[in-house]
């Protein structure tokens, strides 16, 4: 959505540079790893990237929603836990579609609450969200906490029938990953939805400015109400993919899904400040993140210093979309 | 009687400060509560519990004030407690700890530069910050906490003098040196005035760009120091302890009427918000609230203080 | 012919000054004399502001010299020009609402003063000097304009001024306080310190201006003693037109009861109540701060306000939010166009077509040819300037960015307009349009509701004319036919002069 307008030829290249500078930095790394070490372009290596895809990618969706309409979501490892361990613990005593619907449903109803706490408190800026968001992250983790006993809970605990699950953690369907499938038919929807429906027309004026299309009839309660919902519900969905793969359900399953969420927002080109950005923008910063520790994986660097990695890339890519935006 | 809202007034504390009311409801709480709370051992732990919080505290009262915010005190916190006991092993301990003071300087200096220079929304980077500094902690450790082996180093946070923790008076000496530095200073007046109103102290000649620089580094210090106390007082450097402190220190600022907004509040009023989480803590200990609830508490006090502080302000904001 | 130098405090000549596509100052030349109360008048637009914020240093000037006490001067920030002795005192006024007077008075000066002390004993002086008798330890946020506008006066004082600028200090004060600063302005001019006094109401003119200089469109025309100009020299000098050519006629076929407002009831407002025609073009008419943005905000729905009526052809309408306010029929042009009407990284045509949503989607879905169709539409028939729909509507001057806000709302049109400061910093020639346009809205039947500060505007377009002060509507007029006087007395609260 970004137009270079009538400038100055050094000024495009700049604005171009500036908007994918995370990106070429990522194919560079890539390009780099593939020359030290083969072992980056085998299928294997593809499988496992494309594998690694699925609980991040939802949890990013949903993040997208909520940074489009102007907020921020730090709730989302919260809901991750609360929902793994509930949904993984009612497979047997309820089967496997109620408990499935029922995980999505505690997803879903953590991003009402969350929107249900901003809304009530008058809160309207990212600042407070952000806040308001890591104190409910904090209150569902404890649920699930007190939930679970602190226990893991396993699938080989499991003694009805599980096979949704299994499929989805490591199933086929046809040349796809079950995972994948999901993936693509959900991405579809809410694409669809962002940039082809009334309600996402609404999401994006929120983001831009609140004051101005509330003035216009906007309904930007609503529109905050559904963003986190959304936000909730695919944070849900990211639990599932990730129980289901790992096939265990830890409280603490959720930790860092949502720096590294908004990493993947933030590096594909959505802007922090809201209005503006895309599903599809998500995809590839999801796509550039694994990629990144893929090839740092490869590269022999610790899983530690990864995290200092994306802290450092987060850090750069906030302050570029900063300036950016100026 | 109109005092200047920068000062410290009783009567104001009492009918504004959601701190205030925090602590009498738990002190009254705990009078029938038939514990321990009430014996000097305990009230005297209480406050070196809390010690390092206050001190992490003063340091980000003065960015909030200023207008900002720092989330990255915990990462600060946990990599400076490191290199603190790291750095024994090839240098005096007296020089290791001003290198991990130090390392909160510069972390300081650079989130002043990108929020302060580069214009970057606080909030977000000095939580990427946090982040980042997070994982260097990690990457340090390996994950595996590292023990403190100097006996000298551990007195520093486990000693007291004359009965009175070591902790408490460094804690006691940061608040002196802070109140000081925010009331009587021109850089303290300076901060409020840009957190007022950045354009108007601006236009009256203030520095901006330096002093809230300036706050940032300040705190970033604060942080160091923190972090090498902590470290002392557990004889040991982990990693573990980032993330919710950041959140509660800023939450503990905000809750003692430093409000986001800046340009109020000040430190006598952030101590007593962080006492609201240092007593609550021990309260829950007390009271042999299982570790699952403390959480769970925690976090819905967080929520609750940010929600009177948003739902305060919302009087004062329009509608739409 | 100037003066011996020690006379003149300050000698502007030649000043240009051009922002991209507008010059704002032409080889501006004039002198103040020490001790005397010059004033500039000039429409909006004119030029004044530019000029003092030259002077302070807010803007720097293209070409010319500035002498200012027998030195040339090239103040770079608002600071540096305090400090040489020539203070400011803007309209919107440069006070941390969170500190005391007395910091306030000395800000960034602290450690001069001594701390908190002295700097509250000094300023406690400075304010007893002008016989302001408010406390130095109470906080701006609680002061009235009035008395913030002593405070900035004391922190002038403190400057040692000797020449001090007041820009439009009048808009938000009510009779009584206006006398106060007359006084205030006395005095200091009894002190010798310099006042360069602008405004537009030419009543404060000629009340307490020794010398006055006339600007329009980024010219001086005329700087003489305020005995030597007549006042229809003066306007005619000011407006440098006939008056007749900048209005069009008011709109004729005024009809029933469109809409009627009842007991608008805040803590700002008084038990509020009107009623609105069909074809007519009501007029809000008070200070700043008197409440005219309130009542229409209550009436779109945009303040949390219950307990009120609105009736729409007879029928009681809800009018809880804005989207309520649009279903009833009525369309809001708020003051702020940038912070509260655009959203200005986003397209003309997402700005136009904001309050029509329903009208480019099918079952939920958006149909990109109906958009782009509504966005087009507007555009040429209100021939906003802009190279395509596409572009962002920051690009666009302030004018055509009104016009995007006025084509959102005529898109729907709506059958009661509220438009609260529709030309505020619009260029005259749009200007004109928006007046055209406002008549045919009236004459198709619909009924407009107008808040200007502009008062040649108000009174020009309005059929009708309400006035507000502190909360109250204190009066109904027919402009046509009733003395300007009288409605501005309504206006400001009291009737007269000082003594």
């Amino acid at each position: 959505m970004s137009s270079y307008g009538s400038r100055s030829a050094l000024a495009v290249v700049g604005a171009v540079l500036r908007d994918y500078l995370v990106l070429a930095m990522i194919a560079a790394l890539a390009a780099i790893t593939a020359m030290v070490e083969p072992k980056f372009m085998s299928a294997a290596n593809m499988v496992n990237i494309m594998r690694q895809f699925g609980p991040l990618i939802m949890v990013s969706l949903g993040m997208t929603f909520v940074i489009i309409g102007g907020f921020i979501d730090l709730s989302v490892a919260g809901t991750i836990n609360l929902v793994a361990v509930v949904t993984i613990s009612l497979i047997q005593p309820m089967g496997q579609v109620p408990a499935l619907v029922t995980g999505l449903a505690i997803g879903a109803a953590c991003g009402a609450l969350n929107s249900a706490v901003i809304l009530s408190s008058g809160a309207l800026t990212q600042a407070e969200a952000l806040f308001l968001t890591f104190g409910m992250s904090t209150v569902y983790s404890a649920f699930a906490l007190l939930y679970s006993h602190g226990s893991t809970m396993h699938f080989w605990d499991i003694k009805t029938s599980k096979s949704i699950f299994e499929s989805i953690g490591g199933g086929t369907v046809g040349p796809l990953s079950v995972s994948f499938a999901i993936f693509l038919v959900v991405l579809a929807l809410l694409w669809v939805f962002q940039s082809k429906t009334k309600e996402g027309r609404e999401i994006c004026l929120t983001g831009g400015n609140k004051t101005a299309a509330a003035l216009a009839g906007v309904r930007i309660k609503r529109a905050i109400v559904v963003i986190y919902t959304i936000g909730g519900f695919m944070a849900a969905v990211g639990a599932i993919v990730l129980f289901s793969r790992i096939t265990t359900a830890a409280p603490v399953i959720g930790a860092g899904y949502e720096t590294n969420a908004i990493l993947a927002v933030v590096v594909g080109g959505t802007t922090l400040k809201g209005g503006k950005g895309s599903v599809l923008r998500t995809v590839m910063g999801v796509l550039l993140v694994i990629l990144m520790s893929n090839c740092l994986n490869l590269l022999g660097v610790s899983t530690y210093l990864q995290v200092a990695v994306k802290g450092a890339i987060l850090v750069f890519a906030i302050w570029l979309d900063n300036r950016k935006q100026a | 009687m109109n005092r200047t809202g920068t000062g410290f007034s009783l009567y104001r504390m009492v009918t504004k400060q959601k701190a205030f009311i925090f602590i009498v409801v738990m002190l009254v709480g705990m009078l029938f509560a038939g514990t321990e709370f009430y014996t000097a051992y305990n009230l005297l732990d209480m406050l070196n519990s809390t010690s390092i919080l206050l001190i992490l505290s003063f340091g980000v009262t003065m960015t909030i004030i200023s207008g900002g915010c720092d989330l990255s005190i915990g990462g600060i916190l946990v990599v400076s407690g490191i290199l603190a006991i790291k750095l024994q092993a090839v240098m005096p301990m007296g020089l290791a700890i001003l290198f991990a003071i130090a390392f909160g300087v510069a972390v300081g200096f650079v989130n002043g530069f990108l929020v302060v220079h580069q214009r970057t929304e606080p909030f977000i980077i000095t939580l990427g910050m946090g982040l980042l500094l997070t994982g260097v902690a990690q990457q340090l450790t390996n994950a595996h906490p590292v023990p403190a082996t100097n006996p000298e180093f551990m007195m520093i946070g486990n000693g007291s003098v004359l009965g009175v923790p070591n902790l408490v008076i460094i804690m006691a000496l940061c608040f002196a040196a802070s109140f000081w530095l925010m009331r009587y200073t021109q850089f303290g007046r300076n901060l409020y005035a840009i957190g007022g109103d950045y354009d108007v102290a601006r236009y009256s000649g203030i520095n901006v760009v330096r002093t809230k620089w300036l706050a940032f580094v300040i705190s970033g210090g604060a942080a160091g120091l923190a972090g090498v106390l902590l470290s002392s007082k557990l004889n040991t450097g982990s990693a573990i302890y980032g993330e919710l402190t950041a959140l509660v220190v800023n939450c503990g600022v905000v809750v003692g009427g430093t409000s986001f907004a800046g340009g109020i509040g000040g430190i006598p009023q952030s101590a007593l918000g962080l006492l609201v989480f240092g007593m609550l803590d021990n309260v829950m200990n007390m009271l042999r609230i299982t570790s699952y609830y403390q959480i769970l508490l925690k976090g819905a006090v967080i929520v609750a203080i940010i929600w009177l502080d948003c739902f305060a302000q919302k009087r004062r904001r329009e509608f739409v | 012919m100037e003066a011996a130098g020690s006379d003149v405090i300050l000698s502007i000549k030649e000043v240009s000054k051009s922002f991209p596509g507008v010059k704002a100052l032409e080889k501006v030349s004039l002198d103040v004399q020490r001790g005397t109360v010059h004033g500039i008048v000039g429409e909006n637009g004119a030029g004044k502001s530019t000029l003092m914020k030259i002077l302070s240093g807010v803007y720097q000037k293209d070409a010319g010299t500035i002498v200012f006490d027998g030195q040339a001067v090239e103040h770079t920030t608002p600071h540096q020009s305090m400090q040489s002795g020539l203070a400011i005192i803007y309209q919107e006024l440069n006070l941390v609402n969170t500190m005391s007077v007395g910091e306030n008075v000395f800000l960034g000066r602290f450690k001069e003063m001594k701390g908190m002390r002295g700097t509250h004993a000094k300023a406690r002086e400075l304010l007893d000097s002008i016989g302001c008798k408010v406390s130095t330890y109470r906080l701006v946020s609680a002061l009235s304009v009035s008395e913030k506008q002593m405070v900035e006066i004391a922190k002038a004082l403190s400057f040692q001024s000797k020449l001090i600028i007041m820009d439009e200090p009048s808009s938000s004060l009510t009779a009584e306080e206006m006398c106060e600063l007359v006084k205030i302005i006395n005095q200091l001019r009894e002190r010798g310190i310099s006042i360069i006094y602008i405004s537009h109401k030419l009543d404060e003119i000629f009340d307490f201006c020794d010398i006055v200089t006339v600007m329009r469109d980024g010219h001086v025309i005329d700087t003489k003693a305020k005995s030597e100009f007549t006042r229809n020299e003066l306007i005619t000098k000011m407006v440098g037109r006939a008056i007749e050519n900048e209005y069009p006629p008011r709109p004729q076929k005024v009809g029933g009861v469109l809409m009627e407002v009842r007991s608008i009831n805040t803590h700002k407002l008084h038990d509020i109540s009107f009623k609105l025609h069909k074809g007519e073009i009501l007029g809000l008419v008070g200070l700043v701060g008197a409440g005219r943005t309130e009542i229409v905000r209550a009436i779109f729905g945009a303040d949390r306000v219950r307990g009120h009526e609105v009736l729409i052809d007879g029928a009681q309408v809800s009018v809880r939010s804005p989207r309520n306010a649009k279903n009833a029929g009525i369309g809001f042009i708020p003051e702020d166009r940038k912070l509260q009407g655009l959203v200005l990284p986003f397209s003309v045509e997402s700005n136009i077509s904001m309050a029509s949503i329903d009208r480019f989607t099918k079952f939920g879905f958006i149909r990109d040819s109906l958009e782009k169709g509504i966005g087009e539409r507007q555009v040429k028939a209100l021939a906003v300037k802009t190279p395509s729909v596409k572009v962002p509507v920051g690009n666009l001057s302030g004018g055509n960015q009104q016009k995007c806000i006025v084509g959102r709302w005529l898109e729907i049109a709506p059958r009661i307009f509220i438009m609260d400061e529709p030309t505020k910093g619009i260029d005259v020639g749009a200007k004109y349009e928006i007046y055209m346009l406002m008549r045919l809205i009236a004459e198709d039947g619909g009924a407009i509701i107008l808040i200007s500060s502009e008062l040649p505007e108000v009174l020009n377009m309005s059929n009708r004319v309400l006035t507000v002060f502190e909360g109250r509507i204190t009066g109904e007029f027919n402009p046509e036919s009733t003395p300007v006087n009288d409605i501005m007395t309504a206006a400001l609260g009291l009737s007269g002069g000082c003594e």
